[in-house]
């Protein structure tokens, strides 16, 4: 997608089962995987792809010597090609599981894994080579970096199976367990710049270097008990509790337990119901659940300061600032659902409705540099979420050659903040997240409000004599208008413009299947959110969006004056002199539309086909009759269609990275990509 | 495998992951942060304290430089040359931080040496200074604590009393001459660990203060004479950071420039100050800042000619911008080469400080003042006598005392203080009244610029303690 950048993978896997004896069965099984290939910075891409003069070839980026074509601005495919980061990654991932029933009411289960892998990043930029009119982009003066990481973790699970009748009626089981799960993470990387040699990318032809290094290592255990009662087969009770213990809160915090309880009625096993009605359940459960933090949360301490050469060191404040006295966070959910099929499972539904509260929520919060810090490990309140989800499926025609089976599912959570810390009346966890002078949007918890709100600056409107809300902005008040004919921006001060978080929901899944053929497709909705969109800032600033090409014209911004009036004065959209002999400067979109977040948090709702495909199973006398037993081809689009008034992007593309929860803003990312695949599968 | 062994290896993996688990330590080895050091070393936060003070006076001199027309922007209506709302979160964290570290120092030295101690208080004041100066009402008494997330703004002037506090403290310890830990050489990247050069720096950042406050009620000149008569007696007193990683951040923007990637052009401002233009008196200090234009096919192109600030670039047609048609920082200048140190304060300077404190009382005293300042800045520059002398004599520069202006003071202090933030408090206390010196074209604001405008990340982070927006023409509370 990105010019000179790839992606290959290539994998290997074994499974065996092996019965060592009538009551001793273990099994093992292997994936070896090696993938990686050249990757570019997305965002610096589109910044200078924006920036580029449409006067020129963007793909003529390179002299006959082999120097940046230079047009004025940088060509970002001349950095593509120059300025690589290379990734190799070799992940082994292995387990043996193992099962001993010494009696027909005991069994015994040990299961052991690893997940391993080393990922090595090669990158490389060539230094200038003083040719004349020689533009090096980021290369500077050339640079070699090598950064290793290797990753371990262990997964142990220890489980005893034990189940009996307890009565005429009631079958019992108890099942009693141990978990075991260790990670370490180690890194050490190396980047060396001004090159001697400019295109020798080896560590000892550099004469600078810095020096990356790090460690996180991570234990947890957890001991946990289920009992499951059966009555006649038709109602269900299940108890369990946990107890974990973790390596990254206090001694005092770091043990801590969570059950939860269940029940679960099949009533059409019970009450005699109409002849058309088919299994159905009803289920109310609660269940607690604990989460511990992120590894070094509870400690704050010094960490090397890179801006002093070799030779030298010195000591900073490490950025985040822990809190030793962090608890667990907890959060406990209450369920009912019912599920029930209909005309032999021709139709089936499955709703359930959630209410769920978490408390002592372990979170990074961004604080004022003020303190010191740029962040802080803290228990920073309780939210709630709740909600449905709906599975609706069916088959609605069978015959003897085509079937045509549907799935629905639709859900829609509800979110609010419930309290924050004590002395906090806000978290900010995304500030000020990009874009032109104010359009910067932040993204913070209040009490009160859901979490996902965006709050951004906002052309001032009209209100008169009316109260003007503080946190939302009425959008059907007329603009306030300036004296000079433009719309005025709030500037510093933020009102709430949307939220990331979706209203809904949903997916419908239909499989076609006429004899040997079968059509599958995926459709997938997200509805009801906003985003910043970063890209159309920007887009905006440089007068490559499409409505910016009104910018050789007047016009008369709807709106009314300070005073009450309507707006009647003409102003010219354009730059420098217009032809009223007004000097507008750097004209409308880069003075005020592109100064403020208002016009571009958005409408992201998306309707997608998320996949399509076509798979056809090879007939057997096709196939040599003893050598395979079965084969199917299958074609595969992934990504085919969208529906948005989203500008620009997809708007599943994220600013942030992938761990990152702040949502609510896209532009200048990889673009996600229309895929297609073609399948062979044999079986022997 | 063999029966007697299956049943007794299961279990005995179960049990020894069981037994490994149980103990405290098994955990507590891993709650600490391994990436990460406990108890700092004195020198370790020395380094960093005064790495830091060097690399934000860069920072602080890059925000100031187009506002006292020291440079121009290549791009027409750049947001910095016009006055339009710039978002310095970046700088003003890095004040911040700055100030964190140097804390953590202070705090570390309290019981345990005075130097040390010293030293601190005193870059803690530099850098609150230089956010004073920039933002007027700022975080202090409530600020590095690590229990309030959301400090307090002091008002402009309690910041002040604050910084003038932080700097007679400094005074005190550093003028304790029986330390028992003194201050590690290497590690101090200022003054190599000499305690007498930093008290002399001590009363140097606060004759500033005291300069600063030159048109307020309570000025009082005898205070300046007497801070100065205890601070530098010549350039090799001078404070600079000359210690990077690569070069000095000045000669990096030369370099970039260079490069083609644009920076550091010098202002019409400027350069007309020093050509002849504005003064009828060419400075023999120019071709020691910057290089010559170098014009191919025209002998007669102007060679000391900077950049209008709002303009941008001369289109000089045939010329494109790849022609070096204008004056840049340039990295040959003993001012501004890969080597050169990061001033933060000269003699040259003080001399200007005592000239304008005894001019009232003492005219001959601030003409000598006056000519002195002049030579050391020459001198600093790499002139020789010969060199220097014709212009110091000329009429135009030695006017006699009593011909001595405080106009002139200013317009010779603004060479001097070339890069250096400095430069803002000076120009806005002269109301920018250097000779042709006018607003930019197209400025967004009907006068200079007096102020900078909150930071975004601040009115994000720490929002209901940030003072209200005020115009960036409101001045602060000593600028009368």
């Amino acid at each position: 997608m990105l010019p000179f950048t790839d992606y290959k993978n290539l994998g290997a896997r074994l499974n065996t089962d092996i019965t060592i004896s009538p009551k001793l069965k273990a099994g093992v099984n292997m994936s070896f995987t090696n993938s990686g290939g050249y990757r570019f910075d997305a965002d610096r891409f589109g910044e200078s792809l924006t920036y580029y003069s449409g006067r020129w070839d963007v793909r003529d980026y390179v002299t006959p010597e082999g120097i940046q074509q230079w047009r004025g601005t940088n060509n970002p495919i001349f950095g593509a090609a120059t300025n690589r980061l290379k990734d190799n990654v070799n992940r082994y991932i292995a387990g043996t599981n193992f099962s001993y029933a010494p009696t027909q009411w005991l069994n015994f289960n040990y299961r052991l894994g690893v997940d391993t892998y080393t990922d090595n990043r090669i990158r490389t930029a060539p230094g200038p080579r003083g040719l004349p009119g020689e533009r090096t982009y980021d290369n500077g003066d050339g640079l070699i970096g090598d950064y290793n990481t290797s990753y371990r973790a262990i997964n142990s699970t220890f489980l005893a199976n034990a189940s009996t009748k307890l009565s005429k009626d009631i079958t019992g089981t108890l099942r009693l367990g141990y978990e075991l799960y260790d990670r370490s993470s180690k890194n050490a990387g190396i980047l060396g710049s001004q090159l001697s040699i400019y295109n020798d990318f080896r560590l000892v032809n550099a004469k600078v270097f810095e020096v990356s290094q790090g460690k996180t290592e991570y234990r947890s255990n957890g001991f946990f008990g289920e009992a499951n009662f059966d009555y006649k087969d038709f109602l269900f009770l299940s108890l369990t509790g946990r107890q974990d213990i973790t390596s990254t809160l206090s001694p005092e915090n770091r043990s801590f337990f969570y059950p939860s309880a269940s029940l679960s009625y099949v009533f059409s096993d019970n009450i005699k119901l109409p002849e058309f009605i088919g299994q159905s359940k009803l289920r109310l459960s609660y269940a607690k659940i604990g989460k511990d933090a992120s590894p070094y949360s509870t400690s704050t301490g010094f960490s090397n300061y890179t801006g002093l050469p070799t030779g030298s060191t010195g000591l900073t404040i490490s950025s985040n600032l822990g809190d030793i006295n962090l608890k667990p966070e907890f959060t406990d959910t209450y369920e009912a659902g019912l599920e029930m099929a209909f005309f032999n499972n021709r139709l089936s539904f499955d709703v359930t409705y959630y209410n769920s509260l978490s408390k002592d929520q372990i979170t990074r919060a961004q604080i004022s540099s003020a303190t010191g810090y740029v962040t802080a490990s803290i228990n920073a309140g309780s939210i709630r979420n709740r909600g449905i989800e709906l599975v609706l499926g069916g088959t609605p025609i069978k015959t003897t050659n085509f079937s045509w089976d549907a799935s629905l599912n639709f859900s829609a959570n509800k979110n609010k903040v419930i309290s924050l810390k004590e002395g906090l009346s806000e978290i900010v966890y995304g500030a000020a997240t990009g874009g032109y002078i104010n359009s910067p949007v932040t993204f913070k918890l209040i009490p009160g409000q859901p979490y996902g709100n965006i709050y951004g600056s906002y052309y001032l409107r009209y209100y008169g004599t009316d109260k003007e809300d503080p946190v939302y902005t009425d959008k059907n008040r007329p603009l306030l208008i300036g004296a000079n004919g433009f719309p005025i921006s709030s500037l510093t001060k933020q009102k709430l413009l949307g939220n990331s978080q979706p209203d809904w929901i949903g997916g419908l899944t239909n499989n076609f299947s006429y004899k040997r053929l079968t059509l599958s497709t995926i459709v997938d909705a997200r509805w009801g959110f906003e985003k910043f969109n970063r890209l159309e800032n920007f887009n905006s600033a440089f007068g490559i969006a499409d409505y910016t090409s009104d910018r050789r014209s007047y016009k008369v911004f709807d709106g009314t004056l300070a005073n009450g009036t309507p707006n009647t004065k003409q102003v010219w959209l354009g730059q420098s002199l217009g032809p009223d002999g007004v000097n507008y400067g750097e004209g409308y979109y880069r003075l005020y539309h592109r100064s403020l977040s208002e016009p571009f948090v958005q409408d992201a709702s998306w309707v997608r086909l998320r996949s399509a495909s076509l798979q056809y199973a090879l007939p057997a006398s096709w196939l040599p009759a003893k050598a395979i037993r079965n084969a199917s081809i299958s074609v595969t689009g992934n990504n085919l269609w969208l529906h948005t008034d989203y500008y620009g992007l997809d708007p599943e593309s994220l600013s942030a990275d992938s761990g990152s929860n702040v949502d609510g803003s896209a532009g200048m990312t990889y673009p996600a990509a229309r895929s297609f695949l073609f399948t062979l599968n044999v079986g022997f | 495998m063999q029966k007697i062994y299956k049943y007794p290896f299961i279990l005995a993996t179960a049990v020894t992951l069981i037994f490994q688990s149980c103990g405290k330590e098994y955990f507590d080895e891993l709650s600490a942060n391994p990436n990460q050091v406990n108890v700092p070393t004195l020198p370790a936060l020395l380094a960093t304290a005064t790495s830091k003070a060097g690399l934000r006076t860069y920072d602080a001199g890059s925000v100031v430089t187009p506002y006292v027309q020291y440079t121009a922007n290549p791009t027409a209506g750049a947001a910095s040359d016009i006055y339009e709302t710039i978002d310095y979160t970046g700088t003003w964290d890095g004040m911040y931080f700055a100030m964190a570290d140097i804390n953590e120092m202070k705090k570390l030295a309290a019981s345990t040496s005075s130097e040390y101690l010293g030293v601190a208080n005193l870059l803690i004041a530099y850098h609150l200074i230089i956010v004073n100066n920039f933002w007027g009402a700022a975080p202090y008494s409530q600020a590095f604590d690590p229990s309030n997330f959301t400090p307090k703004y002091d008002t402009d002037q309690e910041i002040y009393a604050a910084s003038m506090k932080l700097v007679d403290d400094a005074i005190t310890e550093l003028s304790k001459t029986n330390a028992t830990i003194k201050l590690a050489a290497a590690s101090d990247l200022i003054h190599g660990g000499d305690r007498a050069k930093w008290l002399k720096t001590a009363y140097a950042i606060k004759a500033r203060l005291l300069i600063k406050a030159s048109k307020t009620p309570t000025f009082s000149a005898t205070a300046v004479l007497a801070t100065l008569s205890n601070s530098y007696t010549s350039n090799a007193d001078d404070a600079g950071m000359s210690t990077f990683t690569l070069r000095n951040s000045w000669a990096q923007v030369s370099r970039n420039n260079a490069g083609l990637t644009l920076g550091g052009w010098l202002s019409e401002q400027f350069i007309d100050h020093l050509n002849g233009t504005s003064y009828g008196l060419f400075d023999p200090r120019l071709p020691k800042l910057t290089e010559a234009t170098t014009v191919p096919n025209n002998l007669n192109y102007p060679k000391w000619i900077g950049t209008v600030n709002g303009a941008g670039n001369r289109l000089n047609p045939p010329n494109n911008n790849t022609v070096k048609d204008e004056n840049y920082i340039s990295f040959i200048s003993p001012w501004t080469n890969d080597t050169a140190p990061i001033l933060l304060v000269t003699f040259a300077e003080l001399k200007f400080i005592e000239a304008e404190a005894a001019f009232a009382t003492d005219k001959p005293r601030a003409y000598a003042a006056y000519i002195a300042a002049i030579r050391a800045n020459m001198l600093k520059l790499g002139l020789t006598t010969a060199e220097s002398e014709p212009y110091v004599t000329n009429p135009i520069v030695s006017v006699g005392a009593a011909n001595l202006t405080l106009a002139l003071i200013f317009k010779e202090k603004y060479v001097v203080t070339y890069l250096n933030p400095e430069a803002w408090n000076d120009a806005r206390r002269h109301n920018y009244g250097y000779k042709n010196f006018g607003m930019p074209l197209n400025a967004v604001l009907p006068t200079f610029i007096r102020r900078l405008d909150y930071p975004i990340g601040e009115r994000s982070k720490n929002g209901t303690n940030v003072p209200a927006e005020a115009p960036r023409t409101t001045k602060l509370w000593w600028d009368l």
